[in-house]
């Protein structure tokens, strides 16, 4: 059975996927989005990094050299782009607040800070002026999140522990979407009569609203709120994730999810067709145009074996920086691994070069060049490239 | 294939787990999955009780980027727990729905009025049953008696349709309702003998009975393949069964060819319209509907073929919601020990749809549309019924009485 014909495929559901995907719905193409399985985003703290390394992110950028995905999509498009993820996110009921010329900071579980660009309204006030004072909810049981460690960098802060009966983020943010267990919770709260001017807790405040209930908590205290991103099972990511998808449904997008694409029909330099292995039998999906967005070594878009690294579907060529002994530095964290680098090489349209294929472009972290982890700058990169290579595959289409 | 050795911790499975979500008592998949089965030895006994709070529902396996088998590999650990301890008594009522709604359709008016009494919703409290969700009614004119073939003859399109359980017993109108669609768009239909796909016997943990229906089931099915037929199903657990279960889990040799052969209706409805072009018109539904996804669908990874099917019609606005499970998962919240967590996640789900302020909802699945129409008291509907009131209008609009669709 040969079933539907798109106008556009995309192969790859994280931010890049999803943010390619709702600029050709918004062109008023015909798009399916297939992924394996959920994205990096999930386990991310929902912040948006366009260039943390820096704290002016458009003046890093500028810096860098022309083959960077960035340079390639160049700053009006950055911005424009950034802008466009503002407005899904209203449209969303997931409100993000930002400026893409300007960093932030947030504040991290150990009581450090972080930049960033974007956040979700939940975040917005973590960037907390010199002096003032804190205090910190945590809960009971709950793993990974040590208030000590904040307070012990924090000058005026303080904590207190609430018993939300779970001790799972998951568990505890399904809880306050129930709106008994808020008005318990606030109750509490008010009795602590917290004199600060801030309170922070672990991100848990629901799965679906988060803001509604940030704001009834303000107005019952009268004290500004925000949210500190934890460890993953991350509850901001999750619903980063899941308000972009629900745009995606509301535009009509369909979605093929939870399978790999296993294979690939070529005629000549098109590409007519991929097989998705759904259970029990293939299936094909065809369309005018696909879009690679399949991340980078985590989601398996990438795969380093002995000797080189591959792409996975199409079996594009690889840029990878010099022999296997210089993809590495002992040094975790300290940036500037040479196997950052690794990806697939496009053009200014986003077409993978060398590929030998026509109606082919990719966007994300699959790209080359893209020093992800030094640069900082994950979901900015994303949304970037994801929203420049639709716009390609819209002229191809057109 | 992928095993839970390939598990790289990422939690991406945690955060797509329902009961997790509500039932602190449930460590979760990634724990009750592949980190517990690194110590699971053959010949050792299971010790790991709660692994029977999982619901089967699958949301984990669709999430796990890394392929990891995960609801599969907590599957295997029930139904040794269960080989390994004896399950009480509402477990093997449930593994037996079959013979079970044979016997209650066979009386249906008795049936019903037993189970809606006050004093039989006592006993079933006792026995372990779950009481504030009505139990499912029977039906006298069962899918097994109404007519068993229709449809051009000489069709290049043959079809052989799967039921199951509960549009056999329990809603057989529907049933109905599908097989003159499909004979309406040009396919030959046949409704052969069939049982319980097997489903229930496996969350209920009785491999054995599973493993009886599915052989009956198969001989039949394939019979029918050899023959050219496709195999449909409307119900999306029933389809996973055929689909997932029959080669994976329950190992039947003609597994693989059943699989390979079956579809969603809605999968050969689109391909009806798409590419054999039948000659039927959409007429106009002004409705506002919800679309839940039943976690089975979203497991299949076919997409959502119904959903394809309704941009068809004018004037609806139909909204896809696949991040919720409805919490009745098959037999799952009817037991006592589930019920809290099939109402937490049953109003969870509610108030998603609710939020939509639609006039109905529908899904491919009658134990959500059981549990969410209790939740949220909106019509709760099979994406049929929709299809089939728009053909029905667009055929009388066309001229009247020159060709009934379907
Ligand atoms: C733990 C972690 C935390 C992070 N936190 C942040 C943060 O807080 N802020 C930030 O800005 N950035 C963060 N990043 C970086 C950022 O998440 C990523 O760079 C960015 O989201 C990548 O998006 P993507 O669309 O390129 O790919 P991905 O999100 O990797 O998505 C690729 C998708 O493709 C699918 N796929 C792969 N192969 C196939 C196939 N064969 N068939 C079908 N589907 C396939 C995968 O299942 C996956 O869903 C973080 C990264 C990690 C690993
Ligand atoms: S999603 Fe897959 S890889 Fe991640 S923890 Fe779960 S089973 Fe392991
Ligand atoms: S099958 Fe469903 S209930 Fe069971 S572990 Fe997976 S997600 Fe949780």
């Amino acid at each position: 059975m040969s079933a539907y014909e798109y106008d556009a495929v995309v192969i790859g559901g994280g931010v890049s996927g999803i943010m390619a995907s709702l600029t050709l719905a918004s062109g008023g193409f015909k798009t399916a989005l297939i992924s394996r399985g959920d994205p990096v985003c999930c386990l991310s703290t929902g912040c948006i990094d366009v260039f943390s390394h820096s704290d002016e992110p458009l003046g890093g950028i500028r810096a860098l050299l022309p083959d960077h995905p960035y340079s390639l999509v160049g700053e009006k498009g950055i911005v424009d782009a950034l802008c466009f993820f503002l407005e899904i996110m209203d449209e969303a009921g997931l409100p993000y607040e930002g400026d893409p010329g300007r960093n932030r900071k947030i504040l991290t579980p150990i009581g450090s800070t972080k930049n960033t660009c974007l956040v979700p309204q939940t975040m917005a006030h973590a960037d907390m002026s010199p002096g003032e004072y804190l205090h910190v909810i945590s809960f009971q049981g709950i793993k990974d999140f040590f208030p000590s460690y904040i307070t012990s960098r924090h000058r005026n802060s303080t904590y207190s522990v609430y018993d939300a009966g779970v001790p799972t983020t998951l568990g505890i943010a399904a809880r306050f979407d129930d709106a008994s267990f808020l008005d318990a919770f606030i109750t509490w709260l008010r009795g602590l009569e917290i004199p600060h001017d801030r309170v922070a807790l672990p991100a848990v405040l629901g799965t679906i609203d988060p803001a509604s209930v940030m704001e009834k908590i303000s107005q019952a205290i009268g004290r500004k709120i925000f949210e500190i991103p934890t460890l993953p099972p991350s509850i901001p990511g999750l619903r980063l994730f899941r308000a972009m998808k629900r745009v995606m449904q509301k535009r009509g997008i369909h979605l093929y999810w939870g399978k790999d694409v296993t294979s690939v029909e070529r005629q000549g330099r098109t590409v007519e067709a991929v097989t998705l292995a759904t259970t029990g039998r293939a299936k094909r999906v065809q369309g005018r145009v696909f879009v690679l967005a399949t991340g980078s070594f985590v989601s398996g878009g990438l795969f380093a074996g002995r000797e080189s690294v591959r792409e996975s579907v199409f079996d594009l060529p690889v840029t990878v920086p010099g022999e296997r002994k210089d993809w590495f530095n002992t040094d975790f964290f300290s940036g500037g691994h040479g196997i950052e680098r690794a990806g697939v090489r496009v053009d200014r349209a986003f077409r993978p070069v060398e590929s030998m294929i026509d109606n082919l472009f990719a966007c994300g972290s699959i790209l080359a060049e893209c020093e992800i982890m030094s640069l900082q700058c994950g979901h900015g990169l994303a949304i970037a490239t994801g929203v420049a290579a639709a716009k390609s595959c819209a002229q191809e289409l057109s | 294939m992928t095993t839970f050795e390939h598990c790289v911790r990422c939690t991406l499975c945690v955060e797509n787990c329902p009961v997790f979500k509500v039932n602190p008592a449930f460590p979760g998949p990634k724990q009750a999955g592949p980190d517990a089965q690194r110590f699971r030895l053959d010949g050792e006994r299971s010790v790991d009780d709660w692994v029977k709070l999982c619901c089967q529902c699958q949301r984990c396996q669709v999430a796990c980027p890394y392929g990891v088998n995960v609801s599969e590999i907590i599957l295997k650990a029930q139904l040794k727990y269960s080989h390994e301890h004896m399950s009480p008594f509402t477990a093997h009522l449930f593994a037996n729905t079959y013979h079970l709604g044979k016997l209650a359709s066979l009386v249906a008016p008795v049936t019903n009025a037993v189970t809606s009494s006050g004093a039989a919703r006592k006993v079933m409290g006792v026995l372990g049953l779950a009481t504030n969700l009505p139990m499912p009614e029977y039906r006298f004119l069962t899918l097994n008696r109404g007519r068993r073939r229709k449809g051009k003859r000489r069709s290049s399109r043959k079809v052989v349709f799967f039921h199951g359980c509960y549009l056999g017993f329990n809603r057989p109108d529907i049933g109905r309702g599908i097989r003159d669609l499909l004979a309406g768009l040009g396919c030959r239909v046949v409704i052969p003998k069939q049982t319980c796909c097997g489903l229930p016997a496996l969350g209920n943990g009785d491999l054995e009975i599973a493993k009886k229906f599915a052989r009956k089931n198969a001989r039949v099915l394939v019979d029918y393949i050899d023959r050219g037929y496709q195999v449909v199903y409307a119900c999306t657990s029933c389809g996973l069964t055929l689909a997932h279960d029959y080669p994976e889990v329950l190992e039947l040799p003609e597994g693989r060819k059943i699989a390979e052969n079956t579809y969603n209706v809605h999968e050969v409805i689109l391909d009806l319209l798409e590419n054999d072009a039948a000659d039927v018109e959409f007429g106009e539904v002004n409705r506002n509907i919800a679309y839940h996804i039943p976690c089975h669908l979203k497991a299949l990874g076919i997409g959502y073929p119904a959903a394809g099917v309704l941009e068809k019609i004018p004037g609806l606005k139909t909204t896809v919601l696949d991040d919720n499970c409805c919490g009745l998962a098959g037999s799952y919240g009817f037991k006592k020990k589930n019920q809290q967590t099939a109402e937490k996640l049953g109003v969870a789900a509610a108030s998603a749809i609710k939020a939509l302020e639609p006039d109905a909802l529908i899904s491919d699945c009658g134990a959500c549309r059981m549990q969410l129409g209790h939740y949220t008291g909106l019509p709760a509907l099979d994406p049929s019924e929709i299809i089939i009131a728009s053909l029905e209008k667009g055929a009388s609009k066309k001229s009247k009485g020159k060709r009934r669709i379907p």
